[in-house]
């Protein structure tokens, strides 16, 4: 049996709020760096599907140059490498600063990679044991499937408004303005939609019907799974705690 | 008969087909005319779909060539295409944005910048075509399945193009507008415009086909255009 499959479920959410944690409380380009590649190690040894977060990520990196600009004009910081007259176009500190905020996303990305080696429905039976109401747990399990789907949607919305002879490179400003309108007008009444009839299956599936639920399902924690999460809290405290100090 | 969408050894699959690798469309080598009204049958998960996105440029092949009026459709860009080529979805709701229904028939001809004037002319035109004028103030999300296939294909129609591929057109239509849609489909062969039809409307495809094109697993078994031929 793989890795993936024996972990339990609460394990990965613990490992991977260690690893976001530590995302977010560090500020050390070469701390994140480790972070980030102690993220892909476990995602790797779990079988997580890297490659559509590589793509993710990918997408995120004009955002170096735009935050390493504003950062540059704002708080400028370390050596200036582009200046436009007196004003600090680049610094050294900007394109640091830009770097971090793309390996805190990473880190972000690559652990839900992580979180996703369990299905939804193993994810769900491992919040309800951890006394999370089932109600709230579903939900989050739903925005989860929702996210991709979102995305594929508007994907196939521009798909069909430039099949419909719109050449969006083409369009002046003003009328790509209306484009987005065009974009998110049926993104937002398709989710209002879809919601409408998930909430209607759920009432015709019973959902919610007596105050208790069962599950046959059962998670049980193994002995990796304890070792794990320790090593996971203390591993992560220290580096709080050192890089604090 | 001018070659308006040629297919040359073909072969697509899905990045996440199950079986990995399982190939959609296998080798197809086809010449769609223009001028011809091309019904492509066949049972569900033949290909059918899948070709007709090659076809229409929306997919790129996995090897072989899509070409659209001679040009390869893998360097054209969307916009180009759906200026030659008009593309009905099987879920009609895909490709409705505006919030009325007069909008959202008008709103091609006004992002391309034409007249006003011919633009309420025409989209009068398409409103009284699909009988969708008592709607045209409507939200197209809280029309019918039926109003919203014909939302959607007079959405598609007001653009003068040369070639249509229609996934599915009858589809939740009713007799009477399945009628309509054969007058309009009789109209538009008669102008000398192709359409490639996906259909299980044995009766629909019976009266206009020209030509008729089976898929089986990925592979043309028959086309009526061969069979005719000595």
């Amino acid at each position: 049996m793989t890795a993936a499959k024996t972990l339990d479920p609460r394990t990965k959410l613990i490992m991977v709020l260690c690893l976001s944690s530590l995302a977010v409380f560090i500020q050390d380009i070469y701390v994140l760096g480790g972070v980030l590649l102690a993220s892909f190690v476990i995602s790797v040894i779990l079988k997580g599907d890297l490659f559509p977060a590589f793509k993710q990520v990918k997408r995120l990196l004009l955002l170096i140059v735009i935050i390493a600009v504003i950062q540059s004009l704002f708080a400028p910081a370390g050596k200036t490498i582009i200046t436009i007259g007196t004003f600090p176009l680049l610094t050294t500190g900007g394109l640091i600063r830009g770097a971090e905020f793309i390996l805190r996303m990473a880190v972000i990305v690559v652990s839900a990679t992580i979180v996703a080696t369990s299905s939804s429905r193993e994810t769900v039976q491992g919040l309800v044991q951890w006394k999370i109401p089932y109600e709230i747990a579903f939900m989050v399990s739903v925005g989860i499937r929702f996210l991709p789907m979102l995305t594929e949607e508007i994907r196939n919305v521009m798909l069909a408004i430039q099949l419909r002879g719109v050449e969006l490179d083409k369009i002046p400003f003003r009328k790509k303005l209306k484009i987005y309108s065009y974009i998110l007008t049926p993104i937002v009444v398709g989710t209002v939609i879809r919601a409408q009839k998930l909430a209607t299956a759920m009432e015709t599936r019973a959902f919610r019907a007596y105050p208790r639920r069962t599950s046959y399902m059962t998670l049980k924690m193994a002995l990796p799974d304890y070792a794990i999460i320790s090593f996971s809290i203390l591993v992560s405290a220290s580096v709080v705690v050192v890089y604090y100090m | 008969m001018s070659c308006y969408i040629e297919l040359n050894n073909v072969s697509f699959s899905y990045p996440r087909s199950y079986p990995r690798g399982k190939v959609a469309i296998n080798n197809v080598t086809l010449h769609l005319r223009q001028n011809e009204f091309t019904a492509l049958t066949g049972p569900n998960g033949g290909g059918k779909t899948t070709l007709a996105k090659l076809a229409a440029g929306i997919l790129k092949p996995s090897s072989g060539k899509v070409l659209i009026c001679g040009k390869d459709s893998a360097k054209m860009t969307l916009g180009e295409i759906g200026k030659k080529i008009g593309y009905l979805f099987q879920n009609p709701q895909q490709q409705l944005f505006a919030l009325t229904v007069a909008e959202d028939i008008a709103f091609s001809l006004e992002l391309n910048g034409h007249d006003k004037g011919e633009i309420a002319r025409k989209v009068k035109n398409m409103l009284e075509l699909f009988q969708l004028t008592h709607l045209q103030d409507s939200s197209p999300f809280n029309l019918s399945h039926g109003e919203k296939g014909r939302l959607a294909l007079a959405g598609i129609f007001i653009n003068h193009l040369d070639y249509f591929i229609l996934d599915e057109p009858t589809t939740g239509l009713d007799v009477e507008r399945k009628n309509i849609l054969s007058d309009i489909v009789k109209r538009f062969s008669g102008h000398g415009i192709g359409m490639l039809v996906i259909s299980h409307d044995e009766g629909f495809v019976a009266q206009h086909a020209k030509r008729t094109i089976e898929m089986v697993e990925g592979e043309i078994v028959y086309d009526s255009s061969k069979d005719l031929r000595p």
